[in-house]
């Protein structure tokens, strides 16, 4: 029988962790009835939304709700359970860099500790204002500086006496006795203490007069302005102060927050304006839902998740006592805001989940005081606009290391923060970290026989392996190209650039089967259905515009009723003469991967593995449902792979799907290589912040099910690295004297990982403009025994080996098909695609 | 100072509703609807409620709080603070909210030139002494338009169970109609003031006699004062510290108003230039199936006819056009929307706003858009 060669971590395992309340930095700063809730069960009016202010009440116990998610991931320690990582867990190849990044050293006194004490009051006191005015009259014992939440007091200094008594007087001349005993004495580096500091640190924002959106703090008070497009861009921070491998350090990113000078009333009319009427509506839900909206009357944000067209500002709704108002009376009376449009729909928006407590009803927010935040797809889209936003915030590494560094300076140089922090016997770094860095080695691509190298700078071979042969070409015998009247010289164009360009590769071409269509969804569809026989390779369709529904159509009638290979290519992107070559080789090479062809391979010297990308895409729009992409390599080049979609129900676990994707991918892994893969390495990516522990806990043991399930003999080693792309993390090479990005093959495994974890970073893309954001990689499971030099190394290898980019790119291909097949299911096709195109790259 | 949560625990067999503390801070803002203050002060503004309900009172240009507690004004100052909502769509009036640590009892010149100065339950947390002073401070030295002073009304108390003697711990006297009629009467006569009362908190049923639960004293001045003299006349030291003070975002603030003048404006723009290149498609599918370039090219030529005749015609210096790849719309066109009108106010304001923001035409009379879009779509 199979044995887990390993325990499996669990929560805190031997860590013994004195008892503590949780602190949680309260965000919501904005007021009790600040919005117009529906009728909501009963309890739930309890005033529970708390204010924060410069001022010490930041602080709250865990008893108060415990909402807050534990974004950090604190307290998932995987390393330890992973034996031969546990002395050392830094690779060794490369060539040295010089690097420094944007962390900043967090430095205590000698000795330094938090003492935290439990304050009593006798008589008991229930106001917690009257227990702090209380409790500070006595300041010449507790001192200045200290932080009380009513019931537990911080303070950077031990009083006198373990348990210290001492009377006050309330102002009706009643007696009061005040307990205050030590319950701990915290090193900086305990839990506690890390998100006292992240307190303290959101206090110095504050007082830095920014201003608080979501996680980050932004500077209102200098907006960047892009009116083409009504945006508005506030350059901020996101900070973090966490324990990393050998000190405690605050982490700091330029962050922009787009917010859009347009509230959701301005952006429905002139929607209105643009679509026809009958499909309003519909497209209005599409580009609004899962928008995080600002009311224009408090500092909160919400998620619009659903539109009801049937209310209007004049419907009532039940207040906290009982009494029923409408909507524009609410506002009016409450915010002195006038509604102008009666008429106009309210965005319903449910709140998010709370544990222990009761769910409110969803709160009911009128387009006409709401603002727009964040992008919609529809805006990513749009290139134009992407290139006007990105001159602002793409910023080069030494604009970045300069924005980083005028935080600090702020914190240098205010007076008040620098009290604040002296009175608390901290302070940071004036200086970026800097530290040691590795480069490896670039790879050699191979294509059938051939081996190049590429300029390890630019991380891309496109030009190097133009006009190689391929390792594994399609003959293109028997295909359609499709297209609209108006495109026809378009089509022929294309097809004679196809000419020119595929007998190098190695592709055998026919002259297509040319189908003129109208230009409408359904008249693609009856050719479809008319032409397409089991003999087609594949389908190009030329189509005139970016229009959704079109694609949408003919991707999901020929991935799922009809599984054959198709190709849509955007009229547009054909019309330049001088660049339709270049386009038309690009075109060729993703044809062959749909069609189960190979480009090019690296080396890779482990036999007998498996490599797993999951990646997962959030549906928004169709009742949230979430699609997971499964990939599995077939074949040692990792040339050949399996893909398989599961899509997530409501209430359902992905892992269940994910345990039926890696029986069907070893399944097929035997029948093309007549044994089974003896390791096997998941990439998991799409792990939101503060999943790792689910992770951890739930979805390995499920992998490690699945792989015991296969055979009694069988048992293979089992790797799981989580992989994030959105991390603050930026690395600068110090040379010639400006920071520079680093280049491709930057792996980093000191200082800025976490020293209970198995972490490492690897720049592995070149950027053209812009500070380039390294990867994170975390395993959180690991039987392989491979050195962890090994697993940087061939991490490093697969971001090589995604077949639509003859480049390096940011994650292991895996995940990257992954992504892209879940995109596709999530977009476009909304069902799992026919499982027989699985052995294909359909998707790309 | 609790007397919010203090009050309701006493209050508990006679239930106003809204809560009393509601109700004196709506007569308030009513007052305010009424009077339209450009600057409101509230003394013994504890936790800023008052003052976070009037900040959406959009006559109000100054806003200003004093308290003797330095903690509880910070507790929840920050509510005071502009929202993001204000920096996305700046208002059109100034706010500034300041608020200062000190007694009621000491002059400060931060105090001068006011419409209206709140006192909310606070005469009865007075000492004596403090008292004494406060008719000279409030009435002698800030001086304001109007005064309104609420207070507890002692012959409500019986009505209150557990009330012992106070409803407050912290108050010092609590006066029945008279008294506080009487002291008010005295300094309204004193400083030149008129006085008139009311309350808020009616009696139940049948016990209507006993009068308000809170009684108001509604002061005006009777004689007029400009700030200049105001100023001029008291020169005083500071006596307060200043707490918090926020700025808002304004429309009066040439930074501001330029931001929403260029967003505007492009904003229109882009309008026009939409529905003049939607009109034109329109025309090539309607007669031509050829190139676009041979229509715009159509269009240039007729539009260079045009332009000679700009001069000529105000009418048709108002229509945009297209030459080649690029859109012209005049700014006089611009101008005659309703919100950049109004943004604005004159024409002359909107050409010195936009001055090297917007790209213009040579002579500078139009705004200029490239209709070159440099599309890099990726194929799928």
């Amino acid at each position: 029988a199979l044995q887990v060669q390993q325990p499996l971590p669990s929560q805190q395992s031997g860590h013994v962790q004195p008892q503590q309340p949780c602190l949680l930095p309260l965000l919501s700063a904005g007021e009790l009835a600040g919005r117009g809730r529906q009728r909501g069960p009963p309890g739930a009016s309890k005033p529970e939304e708390f204010q924060i202010s410069a001022g010490f009440q930041e602080m709250s116990l865990g008893d108060r709700g415990g909402r807050r998610r534990d974004f950090h991931d604190l307290g998932v320690n995987t390393r330890q359970a992973i034996e031969h990582v546990r002395e050392s867990k830094t690779g060794s190849s490369g060539i040295m860099i010089r690097l420094s990044t944007n962390y900043f050293r967090l430095t205590s006194r000698p000795q330094w500790a938090l003492y935290q004490y439990h304050v009593d009051y006798n008589p008991q006191m229930e106001a917690r204002r009257l227990r702090s005015a209380l409790l500070f009259q006595h300041e010449e014992l507790i001192g200045r500086t200290h932080a009380f939440d009513g019931t537990i007091l911080f303070l950077p200094k031990k009083l006198g006496n373990k348990v210290t008594e001492v009377f006050s007087r309330t102002r009706s001349g009643e007696d009061v006795k005040i307990t205050i005993t030590l319950t701990n004495e915290l090193p900086p580096t305990s839990p506690t203490c890390l998100q006292f500091y992240n307190i303290i640190f959101r206090r110095l924002l504050k007082i830095m007069n920014l201003q608080q959106i979501g996680r980050n703090y932004y500077n209102p008070s200098d907006p960047i302005s892009i009116p083409n497009h009504r945006l508005m861009v506030w350059p901020g921070f996101t900070t973090s102060i966490l324990q990393y491998e050998k000190s405690i350090m605050l982490c700091t990113d330029v962050s922009h927050k787009v917010l859009r000078s347009e509230t959701v009333l301005d952006f429905m009319y002139n929607l209105y304006n643009q679509v026809e009427e009958q499909r309003f509506r519909d497209i209005c839900t599409k580009e609004l839902i899962g928008l995080i909206v600002l009311t224009k009357y408090n500092n909160k944000t919400y998620r619009v998740d659903d539109i009801d067209w049937d209310a209007n500002p004049k419907c009532t709704f039940k207040k906290a006592d009982g009494s029923e108002i409408s909507y524009i009376d609410y506002y009016k009376m409450q915010y002195n805001q006038d509604i102008t449009d009666l008429n106009q729909p309210v965005l319903v928006s449910q709140p998010r989940r709370r544990r222990g407590s009761l769910m409110p009803g969803p709160a009911v927010l009128i387009p006409e005081l709401c603002y727009l935040t964040g992008l919609t797809e529809k805006m990513r889209n749009d290139f134009n606009m992407m290139k006007d936003l990105s001159v602002h915030t793409r910023l080069t590494p030494e604009q970045r290391q300069r924005e980083v560094g005028r935080l600090i300076d702020y914190i240098q140089k205010d007076d008040s923060v620098q009290r604040e922090l002296r009175d608390w016997g901290l302070s940071f770094d004036s200086n970026l970290l800097s530290f040691t860095g590795r480069v490896v080695q670039s790879e050699k691509i191979h294509q059938a026989g051939r081996v190049f190298d590429y300029n390890p700078h630019f991380a891309d071979w496109s030009k190097e392996t133009r006009g190689a042969p391929l390792i594994n070409a399609k003959p293109l015998d028997n295909w359609l190209l499709i297209y609209t009247r108006r495109n026809y010289d378009v089509a022929n164009a294309l097809l004679q650039n196809l000419f020119k360009v595929t007998p190098s590769m190695g592709i055998r071409m026919n002259k297509a089967i040319m189908i003129e269509v109208d230009d409408r969804t359904e008249a693609y569809l009856r050719v479809l259905q008319q032409n397409v026989t089991s003999d087609t390779n594949i389908v190009v369709c030329l189509l005139s515009s970016s229009r959704k529904d079109k694609y949408d159509a003919i991707k999901k009638y020929l991935c799922t009723d009809c599984p054959i290979p198709s190709q849509c290519v955007i009229a547009r992107t054909l019309s330049k003469p001088q660049s339709i070559m270049a386009i038309a080789t690009k075109i060729a090479l993703q044809m062959n991967c749909k069609m189960g062809g190979e480009l090019w391979s690296v080396e890779i010297p482990l036999k007998q593995l498996m490599v797993v990308g999951i990646d997962c895409y959030h549906d928004t729009v169709s009742g949230k449902r979430s699609i997971a992409g499964f990939v599995a390599s077939l074949n040692q080049g990792m040339t050949r792979w399996f893909s398989r979609c599961v899509l997530q129900d409501r209430g359902q676990e992905l892992v269940d799907g994910l345990k039926a994707c890696l029986q069907t991918a070893l399944r097929d892994w035997f029948k093309w290589n007549k044994y089974l893969p003896s390791r096997v390495m998941v990439y998991r990516d799409g792990v939101g912040d503060g999943q790792l522990k689910t992770l951890v806990n739930y979805e390995v043991p499920q992998l490690l099910d699945c792989l015991k399930s296969v055979g009694k003999d069988y048992n293979p080693r089992l790797s799981v690295i989580v992989v994030k792309k959105r991390v603050s993390t930026r690395f600068f090479a110090q040379s010639g004297g400006r920071p520079q990005n680093p280049p491709p093959g930057t792996v980093v495994d000191v200082e800025v990982t976490r020293p209970e974890w198995y972490d490492f970073f690897i720049v592995s893309q070149a950027v053209k403009s812009g500070s380039v954001a390294p990867t994170h990689y975390n395993v959180i499971y690991d039987s392989s025994g491979l050195k962890p030099d090994h697993v940087q190394r061939l991490t490093y290898k697969l971001c090589h080996m995604y077949y639509n980019w003859s480049g390096v790119i940011r994650v292991p291909a895996p995940c990257q098909y992954a992504h892209k097949l879940a995109f596709l299911v999530g977009q476009s096709i909304h069902r799992e695609p026919n499982l027989s195109l699985s052995d294909r790259l359909y998707y790309l | 100072m609790d007397k919010n949560v203090q009050e309701e625990r006493f209050i508990e067999v006679i239930k106003f509703t809204p809560p009393l503390y509601k109700q004196r801070y709506q007569f308030i803002k009513d007052l305010v609807g009424k009077y339209k203050p450009k600057k409101v002060a509230d003394l013994g503004c504890a936790d800023c409620t008052l003052l976070w309900m009037l900040k959406f009172c959009s006559c109000i240009e100054v806003l200003a709080g004093l308290d003797i507690c330095e903690n509880v004004m910070k507790e929840k100052m920050h509510r005071l603070y502009p929202l993001p909502g204000d920096y996305l769509q700046p208002a059109e009036r100034s706010l500034t909210v300041t608020l200062h640590h000190g007694s009621v009892a000491h002059k400060d010149p931060c105090m001068l030139g006011f419409d209206l100065i709140t006192c909310i339950e606070l005469i009865e947390h007075l000492e004596e002494s403090e008292l004494e002073k406060f008719p000279e401070v409030v009435f002698g030295f800030m001086a304001p338009a109007m005064v309104v002073i609420s207070t507890p009304n002692s012959e409500f108390n019986p009505l209150l169970p557990g009330v012992t003697p106070f409803r407050h711990p912290d108050h010092k006297f609590e006066w029945n109609r008279a008294e506080f009629q009487k002291w008010a009467l005295n300094i309204a006569r004193c400083y030149d003031y008129s006085v008139e009362f009311t309350g808020v908190g009616a009696p139940p049923t049948g016990m209507e006699d006993v009068g308000f639960c809170t009684q108001i004293g509604v002061f005006v001045r009777k004689y007029s004062q400009t700030s200049e003299t105001a100023l001029s006349e008291k020169p005083t030291k500071a006596a307060y510290k200043t707490v918090f003070k926020a700025v808002y975002p304004s429309l009066k603030d040439e930074k501001y108003l330029q931001i929403a003048v260029v967003s505007e404006v492009v904003f229109t723009a882009q309008v026009i230039k939409r529905s003049l290149m939607d009109h034109l498609n329109s025309e090539h599918e309607e007669y031509t199936d050829g190139p676009v370039e041979i229509k715009s090219k159509f269009q240039h030529s007729k539009n260079c006819v045009s332009e000679d005749l700009e001069n000529l015609t105000v009418e048709k210096c108002m229509e945009p056009y297209v030459s080649g790849n690029v859109v012209y719309i005049p700014l006089t066109k611009i101008f005659s929307f309703p919100k950049v009108n109004q943004l604005c106010g004159t024409f002359e304001k909107l050409c010195k706003l936009i001055t090297g923001k917007i790209t213009l035409s040579s002579d500078g009379s139009a705004m200029v858009i490239d209709t070159k879009q440099k599309n890099e779509e990726e194929e799928n």
